[in-house]
């Protein structure tokens, strides 16, 4: 059973759900290229300037790991990263679970991803404001000991902190990808975990997504906002429990 | 708290703090905002309660607090120093610094969220402004060190396409020589004068392109061969220098004992290039001397000449391309002579030092005798 975080954070934005399968599975957690404690000199622009990038990267870990027919859980754009994956490598899957994806965040013409050309623009500028104690010096010592307890208070928000660039570049890729047509080539067994009130991805892209992957099926979830695992990993946990 | 009621010096504390104030309930809807936070963004308290703090940034804001903050702030329990944009009621942007933490009990189970806001409008234009500074510094550098590139690239193609013209002048000089046309002396010296002009323009276009490749990255290729004597090379190059400078005079004294391996044609445009410097700013009535000797593994070339010394000032800046001195003399070049010494002598695992004095000013070139390929 293979976990993927999505935009924004890494592999700790499982750390409530993982375990609880750990009895029944065996649990891969992993942090993308560029996120968390990946090796950042392993980041090539040109390879993760699309989905394709992270979804190669996938494959590779389920062949290392001999993965057949594994669980795959996914969170936000991981869910399409992971649904790449999967067209990619038939049989390194059996399952999917997506959790709040999306296959196209921009607006176009009857299609409601839920955002304006405009304001994706502006978030990536937005990014600029925000490094979360991020600085090129202290970089090294964080990104390649993230679990070294005696970093103390340099650990704040390193869950979440990322080279501005690379963050800016992994938030281009998400929001402006466009996988809408992979969706209904997707042949697994597919559950769809739709949060409420989510911004990111709405209950009509959840739906959208649902209707075009064949026999997908769809569990709208009491959990409100965008992270589900971090908010309401019981009823995430048990939603997958149920499908697996 | 709940049965602890403020008094009402903590009310006022809490609604008219220099500070925005709100707290969010478990379920992260909004259950109390002070005074400050409703006068700042112009929103009713009774429009904050019940609803979720994200609602009211703009959405760039919206999009990374449920992407980051909110992640962040269920996973280490608190955030600090988020630059947000609050949205007021009048549709203009609020830029905010936030810190928040959670309050849990002894469950673990979360009672409240407390945020903060501080008003950051210049705090954060002012960061914005070092942001766009700092791009526009980069994309300067870029441009500068594409267009120095090109320029070094025009340089490169114009000292070769320089070179066809000028050999079509040397050939038709060398024809009108041997036809014997030529009788007047007039007209023989202007011949001379004419190949004299040809070797010294073809020196310079020389040196450009040396200059263009290294700076260009391929550097200085050396062909080095140990086999072969020195000593013929240095000599020619100094027999050429005082047929051009007659009036001048070179004194020679070399010793070279052991084989040297370098690149012969290199040395001697190495040696040319120092006994040129010296003859343009040594004394004229004084000689300038050169020596070579092999000693303790090393190459010594060295050139010496009498006259004023060199300046302090220019002591440091003398082996920099396009360096030029006191210009006293017309024939000097383009001030790259000595940039292209020390080039040589760098691609030979060498160095050339410079001491001046009232007495002397001396060059000495060295280098180990047996290196492996640079």
């Amino acid at each position: 059973m293979i976990f993927a975080h999505g935009f924004g954070c890494d592999q700790n934005m499982w750390r409530f759900v993982a375990p609880e399968f750990e009895d029944d599975f065996k649990v891969v957690l992993f942090d993308h290229v560029g996120a968390g404690g990946s090796d950042l000199s392993a980041y090539d622009k040109s390879k993760y300037s699309s989905l394709h990038g992270y979804a190669d990267d996938l494959v590779e870990i389920g062949r290392d790991l001999n993965l057949e027919d594994a669980v795959f859980v996914g969170h936000s754009v991981s869910a399409m990263i992971g649904l790449l994956a999967s067209l990619k490598a038939p049989g390194l899957f059996g399952r999917m679970v997506l959790v709040g994806p999306s296959p196209r965040y921009i607006d176009d013409g009857e299609y409601v991803g839920g955002f304006t050309e405009k304001q994706i623009a502006e978030l990536l500028e937005f990014l600029e404001d925000n490094h979360m104690g991020w600085s090129a010096a202290m970089a090294p010592s964080i990104m390649g000991n993230p679990d070294r307890p005696e970093l103390g208070e340099e650990l704040t928000n390193s869950f979440c902190r990322t080279d501005p660039e690379i963050a800016k570049a992994f938030a281009r890729v998400t929001f402006t990808s466009d996988n809408r047509n992979d969706l209904s080539k997707v042949t697994i067994p597919t559950l769809i975990l739709q949060c409420s009130e989510d911004i990111i991805a709405s209950e009509t892209v959840g739906k959208f997504v649902r209707s075009q992957i064949p026999g997908s099926e769809i569990v709208f979830l009491e959990a409100t906002g965008h992270c589900p695992n971090l908010s309401a990993p019981a009823e995430v946990v048990s939603a997958i429990r149920a499908y697996v | 708290m709940s049965d602890l009621l403020p008094t009402n010096e903590y009310r006022d504390l809490f609604d008219n703090a220099p500070c925005g104030y709100l707290t969010m309930g478990p379920d992260g809807r909004i259950t109390k905002v002070n005074a400050t936070l409703t006068a700042w963004t112009g929103v009713h308290a009774d429009g904050f309660i019940g609803r979720r703090l994200h609602q009211f940034l703009n959405m760039a804001g919206r999009i990374y607090y449920e992407t980051h903050i909110a992640p962040l702030l269920r996973m280490q329990g608190f955030f600090n120093e988020f630059a947000l944009d609050f949205e007021t009621a009048a549709g203009e942007r609020l830029p905010v610094i936030a810190n928040a933490s959670e309050r849990r009990d002894a469950d673990g189970s979360l009672l409240l969220t407390a945020v903060v806001v501080i008003k950051a409008t210049d705090r954060r234009r002012y960061e914005r402004e070092l942001v766009e500074s700092r791009l526009q510094l980069q994309k300067g550098l870029a441009t500068e060190r594409e267009t120095a590139e090109l320029r070094d690239q025009f340089i490169a193609v114009l000292g070769h396409d320089l070179r066809n013209p000028l050999a079509a002048i040397s050939a038709g000089a060398r024809i009108l020589q041997r036809s014997g046309a030529l009788q007047e002396h007039k007209h023989l010296r202007v011949l001379d004068m004419i190949n004299t002009t040809v070797t010294r323009m073809s020196d310079l276009i020389d040196d450009v392109l040396d200059f263009a490749r290294g700076r260009l990255g391929s550097g200085i290729v050396l062909n080095r061969d140990a086999t072969q004597p020195l000593e013929p090379i240095l000599e020619q190059v100094v027999d050429e220098l005082r047929t051009s400078s007659p009036e001048r005079m070179i004194e020679t004294s070399f010793d070279i004992a052991e084989p040297v391996n370098c690149d012969r044609a290199r040395l001697g445009q190495l040696l040319s290039n120092l006994v040129g410097n010296a003859l343009t700013h040594g004394a004229p009535d004084r000689p300038v001397r050169v020596g070579a000797e092999t000693e303790g593994g090393e190459l010594r070339l060295w050139v010496a000449n009498a006259g004023e010394p060199i300046p302090a000032s220019a002591m440091e800046r003398l082996f920099e391309p396009f360096f030029r001195g006191d210009v006293r003399d017309s024939r000097q070049g383009l001030g790259l002579g000595l940039h292209i010494a020390s080039q040589i002598a760098q691609a030979h695992g060498g160095r050339i030092d410079v001491t001046s004095t009232a007495e002397e000013t001396r060059f000495v070139f060295k280098m180990p005798l047996a290196t492996a390929a640079s």
